[in-house]
């Protein structure tokens, strides 16, 4: 079985290419793509958020059956060393996180928001960010989002 | 004696012999450059500091990182002592040497009141039993990130290291360039003199490690260019691009087998006969591995696969006849209900860990009298990273991954589990994907170790689901508190009487993870009283006393420990008091705090913030709260409205006094974090266990505080030339009392229970 992972088709190795098998363990265990976690198992968390054709899911109930040749955007990829993304960049310039085990989730939960909808709104924000955070990043979520849509609108 | 009866018992006052005895000289704690060793090119030169060759600096790192910003706070102050950028600290893994262990914590697990502690009041009792604690922690070297004590415990021996340092470097380039000393400048790293040479740390490095220091001093405070600033944390890089590695992260091997447990459902339960065949026959599934009791562990059935899906899958999927707690099923109703009784018994019975005055007359005299029950449930720890760690056991040595609080025992645990020594395990301490006191335990540890023994030397990578974390976690004990206080003819408090009741924590996890310590004597737990027996507010006659109870519950060390419970108890109380006075609530508690001059300013700074007195909106209101902890004085003024019946906060301000700070950003961002993790505790927090069975199992059950319930939180900090206080959890102990002080202020209704989603 093949996936398209951050630009790549990567096979994944024959333990993880049950149909059923959560996106989520094919990216840990199969392909060693650490960045996206484990959280809940549930949708609940958002941890484990990453994009499918753009669009945030979160993996842990993703099966690999439907996906077909779908693209698939995990942390790893949000940006890179010389290009990274603004949400990346204004979450060191707002010092977001903390013990950052979330963190992967929440900016691929907040960078489908802004593709989306560049210039969101308070409720806009606080509706598409439902992921959870035990360290209590939140605030400083919020504000890093805020300030990457309005980079964003400058440039 | 018992160490652990001296390691944790209130010390009598004696003996005159103690003056001039400073509890530890900060020089003991440099250590030798032979703790560190040097690789090609670097030179150590104390048992913190080695210099590598392009002249930047290698920290020894004996804290573990679990979002608190110890490892930028740590390294910020070495970056400060010795003129250099903090991006050229870099960190290294601590040994397990005794040098690197926690003394701070130790010496404030004593149960000192506050008042006999501060700085121009030690007691000479305190002083002894401070000492003697401290030699303790020193011998033993345990080497712990919790009780919000890292910088407090660094503070000296860091800078006093740094410091030395510097002098052997400035020493080096006095004698290699016959330039006297004082006229050499240090700055960026860089040491010159005005007549022309320049050289940095790592060309003296050599040299400088056989120069002796000198005459060592600390640079003072009104030279610091780093200490104060809110630096950027260099950890958070690798936050943001999925780089940092967690325990779930490492894969050391590519054929990394996986492994999920499935406890017991019932806490302290064991297996039955474990239908090992059918669990084989599950896709994916390679091995089966009982699991045994250890360091608090559960009875288990571990399952490994070639992933944790396939492992989880069939763990969940397990069943079988599970056996029963042999003393009995658990049941919080009935533990909570036998609670309040014993609070009510525990102000006659229970250990007195305060008491002045004759607060029984004090109580019949009082022309006024009040009481009140208090209630607060168990609650999980629930860190975002369940609990997980990564082991191989191969030609008798093991190696182990793990985020832990507590490596040095974690190590020691593996050891015991795989029948080897110490010295033979590995451990490799990765980042914390949440803490709060979960990760002082070592239970996952010792399953991951004893698993990876029957996988013929390939590494296993046990991973807890959510589920089991949440119904197998070391909870934070349920506590009730009996509170009675007579006040006089104008509404001030005369006696107060304080009865409460609730499980010791600190020798069930002795037990757990420090069994050689742990002995038949249970001296008095001060994590049980802490916030109620040293609360500030002066009262001629007070008796505080507390009932230990043996609830059966695991129960642990849970971010702010006793006071998470305690300063609702007690702020709560005294609110009801000033109400009780007709008196407004910040002006009741500043007439009582008039000895206490860094206690009130707290207070009045986020009064005056937060515009105590001034006119709100209809439909809102404000509450307050004023907590010591872990060294630290915070005051929160919180605003809420009620929707649907329930609280809804809008905005929390909050004023701390910490003593330096080192780094404001960060305290600011812990402040945060705090308040939001009692919010989520006030509103939501409860664990209920039904005929031994935990029923909260995942986020749906035990909600968290989400993004959009997050209110506007706004940090106050307090300057101060004093040393350094907690920061990690002192923030949370005010939220619940100044909620539910704003609630009544609002409804009228006084809750005296958490969580507010439960009635009553």
């Amino acid at each position: 079985m093949e996936l398209k992972v951050n630009g790549q088709n990567l096979s994944l190795p024959e333990h993880a290419s049950d149909p059923a098998m959560p996106l989520l363990w094919a990216l840990r265990d199969g392909l060693h793509l650490t960045g996206t976690k484990f959280g809940c198992g549930v949708a609940a968390c958002g941890a484990c958020t990453v994009h499918v054709d753009g669009q945030a899911v979160r993996a842990c109930v993703t099966p690999l059956g439907s996906l077909q040749g779908n693209a698939i955007t995990t942390i790893e990829a949000l940006g890179s060393a010389e290009h990274p993304h603004a949400l990346q960049l204004a979450w060191l310039a707002e010092q977001v996180p903390q013990c950052g085990y979330c963190q992967s989730g929440m900016l691929m939960a907040a960078a489908a928001l802004l593709a989306k909808n560049p210039k969101p709104t308070e409720a806009e924000i606080e509706a598409a960010m439902t992921n959870l955070c035990r360290c209590g990043s939140y605030p400083r979520v919020r504000l890093a989002i805020q300030q990457a849509a309005a980079l964003g609108a400058k440039r | 004696m018992k160490r652990r009866t001296l390691l944790l018992s209130g010390l009598g006052a004696s003996a005159a012999l103690l003056v001039g005895w400073a509890y530890l000289p900060p020089r003991s704690r440099l250590g030798n450059a032979g703790s560190l060793p040097a690789v090609e090119g670097e030179i150590s030169l104390n048992g913190w500091i080695k210099i590598a060759a392009n002249g930047d600096v290698l920290l020894a790192m004996n804290r573990s990182e679990m979002g608190q910003g110890v490892h930028t706070a740590l390294a910020q102050i070495v970056a400060e002592e010795l003129s250099l950028p903090l991006a050229r600290v870099h960190l290294i893994p601590a040994g397990f040497e005794s040098l690197y262990g926690n003394i701070a914590m130790f010496v404030g697990s004593l149960p000192l009141h506050p008042r006999q502690t501060e700085p121009g009041h030690v007691s000479l009792g305190a002083r002894l039993g401070q000492w003697t604690v401290a030699k303790l922690a020193r011998e033993l070297g345990i080497n712990a990130t919790g009780g919000s004590s890292s910088v407090s415990d660094a503070w000296e021996p860091l800078r006093w290291a740094a410091a030395t340092a510097r002098q052997q470097l400035l020493g080096a380039a006095s004698l290699r360039w016959k330039l006297p000393l004082p006229e050499l400048l240090l700055e960026d790293g860089l040491i010159s003199h005005v007549s022309g040479p320049s050289a940095n740390f790592g060309a003296l490095a050599k040299e400088a490690a056989a120069t002796p220091p000198g005459e060592v001093k600390l640079k003072p405070a009104a030279k610091w260019q780093q200490i104060g600033k809110a630096l950027a944390r260099p950890d958070l890089a690798a936050k943001v691009n999925g780089s940092a590695v967690f325990g779930i992260d490492v894969r050391p091997d590519k054929d990394l087998l996986f492994a999920a447990v499935r406890h017991c459902p019932m806490l302290g339960g064991g297996l039955g006969v474990v239908p090992v065949n059918a669990l084989l026959q599950q896709p994916g599934v390679l091995r089966v591995v009982q699991l045994g009791t250890v360091a608090g562990s559960h009875a288990a059935v571990a399952v490994v696969a070639r992933n944790s899906w396939h492992a989880q899958r069939a763990a969940a999927s397990l069943e079988m006849a599970w056996q029963q707690r042999p003393a009995g099923a658990l049941n919080t109703g009935l533990i909570e209900g036998r609670l309040a009784e014993q609070a009510r018994e525990a102000a006659q019975q229970g250990y007195a860990f305060f008491s002045q005055g004759e607060v029984d007359t004090a109580l019949a005299k009082a022309p006024r009298q009040l009481e009140a029950l208090y209630q607060a449930p168990y609650l999980a720890h629930a860190t975002m990273e369940p609990m997980n760690c990564t082991a191989r056991v191969k030609d008798g040595r093991v190696e182990v991954w793990v985020g832990s609080q507590v490596p040095g025992l974690a190590r020691a645990v593996a050891a015991r589990v795989a029948g080897v020594a110490e010295e033979a395990v590995t451990l490799h301490l990765t980042y914390l994907g949440g803490g709060f006191g979960r990760r002082l335990e070592a239970d996952h540890v010792g399953q991951a170790v004893r698993v990876a023994m029957d996988t013929g030397g390939v590494p296993v990578q046990l991973l807890w689901s959510r589920e089991e974390d949440m119904t197998h976690d070391f909870y934070r004990p349920a506590g009730a508190a009996f509170l009675q206080a007579g006040l006089d003819a104008e509404g001030k408090p005369l006696a107060l009487r304080v009865g409460s009741a609730g499980d010791a924590i600190t020798p069930r996890w002795m037990e757990r993870v420090i069994p050689a310590l742990a002995g038949p004597v249970e001296p008095p737990d001060k994590t049980a009283s802490e916030g109620l027996f040293d609360q500030p507010y002066a009262i001629p006659h007070q008796r505080i006393a507390h009932l230990a109870t043996h609830s059966g519950v695991p129960v642990g060390f849970w971010r702010s420990v006793g006071h998470s419970h305690n300063a609702f108890f007690i702020e709560s109380f005294v609110d009801e008091l000033a109400h009780a006075a007709g008196a407004d609530p910040l002006a009741y508690r500043l007439a009582l705090l008039e000895g206490l001059p860094r206690h009130a300013a707290v207070l009045k700074r986020a009064a005056q913030e937060a515009g105590w007195g001034q006119v709100l909106p209809k439909g809102q209101a404000r509450g307050l709260a004023l907590h010591e902890s872990f060294g630290s004085i915070v005051a929160q003024v919180i605003e809420l409205s009620s929707q649907d019946g329930r609280p809804r906060v809008q905005r929390v301000v909050c004023a701390i006094d910490c003593g330096v700070v080192v780094n404001p950003g960060i305290v600011a961002q812990q402040m945060e974090s705090a308040v939001i993790f009692g919010l989520t505790a006030t509103l939501y927090g409860r664990i209920d266990i039904k005929d031994g069975v935990v029923q909260q199992r995942n986020f749906p059950d035990y909600p968290l505080l989400t993004l959009a319930q997050t209110p506007r939180i706004e940090t106050h900090l307090m300057a101060s030339d004093l040393p350094p206080t907690g920061v990690g959890e002192p923030g949370t102990p005010p939220v619940a009392p100044a909620l539910a002080n704003a609630w009544f202020a609002l409804t009228g209704e006084r809750r005296r229970r958490l969580p507010f989603a439960v009635a009553g």
